[in-house]
């Protein structure tokens, strides 16, 4: 019971800091927090976001809190860094994060022939571009940094309060 | 307290009659279930407005079921919250006239007797209007006045007949590439026609001048410059506006609809009383409430005696295409004009409006030219594939997004040619599916006929000579048969028989005594153009009607 609850306020915590359990189908494999994954995908997959210090973190809590992000879509992100874990397990027998540069792009590549690999990379990519080039007010886009990197202005008048 | 009239839904179809009824002196209550916004509140959020949709309800709360045919017949069943087919065009005061680019264009006499002037097609239901252009013409130039038209008028093969002049506000200033567009169309025998807008250029009617945003269309417009029905109407009269109102049932005693029935946001029921009630909830939701509406007298639903509520729904047909000029072929000069942002390009052709293609005699219809949305976003997605189709990412799609974004530029065109109504393609309600007010959802079923593509492809093909003149590059388009949301009208046909048609030629339900519809319901045909310029004037139309009934 006291863990039932535990785990209850820990979802509520956060979803972004949740744990990521991933298997072979019967063995676990590994644990990884969805935070840790997501950050060093989300850099593999636009490295220019870091080079313009782009939070996308902080955006993605946004998004993992939002009213109109359909808990689908939510989950959708979810399971596909267990799913990539488990393809870099597959591959090279260790979870996405420990793997070197050209490696995380290799799985990259991998799951990128899989329907739901170019779904969920199409998916992370719209986020990425959502944190870079959304209001500033959004917190992803660091002093306009990702409206300059494109001559974008923005326009006027700028949103006073999140729409979330 | 009862009410003179009580209006539902507070759109470009519903305000112009509280504008005129309540500048009349008349009570008048608006029932809206949206909330209200004002020109302080509307910012040019993309997050907000573009990607999480903060005008439209959630559809997991409020939905429709599309059953869309083929031409065999058989139908594939969506269910809105589930496929995301969204058919919501913007719930708040104003309705979607807030949201929209204000392309406006006159119906042509023409388009008032489609049937008579173009014959039967099979597998339609074409019928001529109950009323002519000249009876609507008076209210197109109210419209220009009270609302706000910008343009200049040009003479060609198929203007519609004025009567004044030209536009009472001058055309808004456009981007220099209007100047190629222009040279184009010379060259190959076009007329260039400057858009009209429903997008004040000079300060009038207690609202500020357009200051050329860069995002006007999708997005509210923030000095009230932008002809919405709350900015030119609701914002300008006396009438009482109630948000947060979703009317749920119609009663009716004797031949009379006798209250309107409503939800607060707590889900409270409230009861409104009136002498007239005008339904303007948009096509789809006002045939829906209706049906919803059945009782004793009306048991399939009300002011259906004649079984035609829901039917025959349209939309506009056509498609949109687009051309891209890169730098590698301007000037420099040339690229500092196309670079330019905020101005708007604002040109349309209308030179196939009618032609022939040496067998018989085609209603064709408007090209409108605008540049690509300027959506940051929305357009740095675009680039996510490469041209073969394959998922990108890293240092090569940052490459591409830049050179795409900083070195060229997308011109696109929209295609508007008459969607004719068929008896497939209407809007009936679900007996299952409610939604959060547990009131049954409509059902909208989708159909087209093989002949609006047909004309939706013959148009394209003009714009694509067009743009390969200007020397765009990567020139393609889409004539689909997929309905946009935003442009859809029918449902409540208006017409002389009572056994054929819902209301009568005032848009009164042939039924009731006291029920009017005036959103693009009542439209049997909606002509080659988008349909918020003639909705407006025949709200104001009605409105005249309804004024002329109550001062006896």
């Amino acid at each position: 019971m006291i863990s039932l609850n535990k785990r209850r306020t820990f979802l509520k915590v956060g979803f972004f800091s949740s744990a990521i359990v991933f298997t072979n189908g019967c063995d676990i494999l590994g644990v990884e927090k969805l935070s840790d994954t997501i950050k060093v995908v989300q850099n593999d997959l636009f490295p220019k976001a870091k080079e313009l210090h782009i939070n996308i973190s902080k955006y993605m809590n946004i998004i993992f809190q939002h009213s109109r992000v359909d808990e689908t879509d939510k989950e959708f992100i979810k399971n596909g860094i267990k799913w990539l874990n488990e393809e870099a397990v597959k591959m090279f027998e260790v979870p996405y994060t420990k793997l070197s540069k050209s490696k995380r792009q290799e799985v990259l590549e991998g799951i990128a022939k899989y329907r739901w690999g170019e779904n969920w990379i199409d998916n992370m990519m719209r986020y990425i571009f959502e944190a870079m080039l959304g209001d500033p007010l959004y917190s992803g886009n660091n002093e306009e940094a990702g409206w300059k990197w494109l001559g974008f202005k923005g326009g006027n008048p700028r949103p006073k309060e999140l729409y979330l | 307290m009862k009410y003179d009239i009580c209006i539902v839904g507070s759109g470009a179809g519903g305000s112009p009659i509280a504008y005129e009824l309540s500048n009349a002196g008349y009570s008048v209550v608006v029932l809206e279930k949206g909330k209200n916004y004002t020109e302080k509140e509307f910012s040019k959020d993309e997050l907000g407005v573009s990607r999480r949709d903060m005008f439209t309800p959630p559809l997991k709360e409020q939905k429709h079921i599309i059953n869309e045919y083929s031409q065999s017949g058989e139908f594939t069943r969506y269910d809105g919250a589930e496929s995301g087919w969204n058919f919501w065009n913007g719930s708040m005061v104003g309705g979607s006239s807030n949201l929209m680019s204000g392309y406006f264009h006159r119906m042509k006499p023409r388009d008032f007797k489609l049937r008579s002037s173009y014959g039967k097609i099979r597998g339609a239901n074409v019928v001529d209007w109950a009323i002519n252009y000249e009876e609507l013409e008076p209210y197109y130039e109210k419209v220009e006045r009270v609302v706000g038209v910008s343009g200049s008028a040009v003479k060609h093969k198929f203007e519609e007949p004025r009567s004044t002049k030209s536009f009472p506000y001058p055309a808004l200033q456009t981007n220099g590439v209007t100047k190629w567009f222009d040279k184009a169309c010379l060259e190959l025998g076009f007329v260039s026609i400057p858009t009209p807008r429903a997008v004040l250029s000079q300060s009038a009617n207690k609202r500020d001048a357009c200051y050329y945003s860069n995002f006007c269309g999708s997005y509210g417009c923030a000095s009230g410059a932008k002809g919405s029905a709350r900015a030119a109407l609701l914002q300008q009269c006396s009438a009482e506006v109630i948000t947060d109102a979703f009317v749920y049932k119609l009663d009716s005693k004797d031949s009379k609809v006798t209250g309107a029935h409503y939800y607060d946001e707590n889900l409270r029921s409230h009861t409104i009383s009136a002498s007239i009630f005008v339904l303007s909830a948009q096509a789809i939701e006002s045939s829906r409430l209706l049906l919803n509406s059945k009782n004793k007298e009306f048991p399939n639903g009300l002011a259906n005696s004649s079984g035609e509520v829901g039917k025959n729904l349209i939309f506009s047909a056509g498609g949109s295409g687009s051309g891209r000029f890169v730098f590698d072929k301007l000037t420099q000069t040339q690229q500092t004009e196309l670079m330019q942002t905020g101005l708007f390009f604002n040109r349309s052709l209308q030179d196939w409006y009618d032609y022939d293609d040496g067998c018989r005699k085609y209603k064709g219809g408007t090209i409108d030219f605008l540049f690509e949305h300027q959506n940051i976003i929305s357009r740095v997605n675009k680039e996510l594939y490469d041209e073969d189709g394959n998922i990108m990412w890293g240092d090569k799609l940052a490459k591409k997004i830049e050179k795409s974004l900083k070195t060229s530029r997308v011109l696109t065109f929209e295609v508007f040619n008459d969607w004719l109504p068929t008896d497939n393609c209407n809007v009936s309600v679900d007996d299952k599916q409610t939604d959060k007010y547990g009131v049954p959802v409509g059902v909208i079923n989708l159909s087209s006929h093989p002949h609006d593509l047909e004309v939706g492809e013959y148009l394209a093909k003009k714009a694509v000579e067009v743009l390969e003149e200007m020397g765009a590059v990567e020139i393609d388009y889409s004539i689909s048969a997929s309905p946009p949301p935003n442009l859809v009208a029918g449902g409540c046909r208006f017409g002389n028989d009572a056994t054929n048609s819902v209301l009568d030629k005032n848009c009164k339900a042939h039924d009731l005594d006291n029920l009017y519809v005036s959103d693009a319901s009542f439209m049997p045909t909606g002509g080659s153009v988008p349909y918020t310029w003639t909705i407006y004037a025949n709200s104001f139309r009605v409105a005249d009607i309804i004024k002329g009934r109550l001062s006896k």
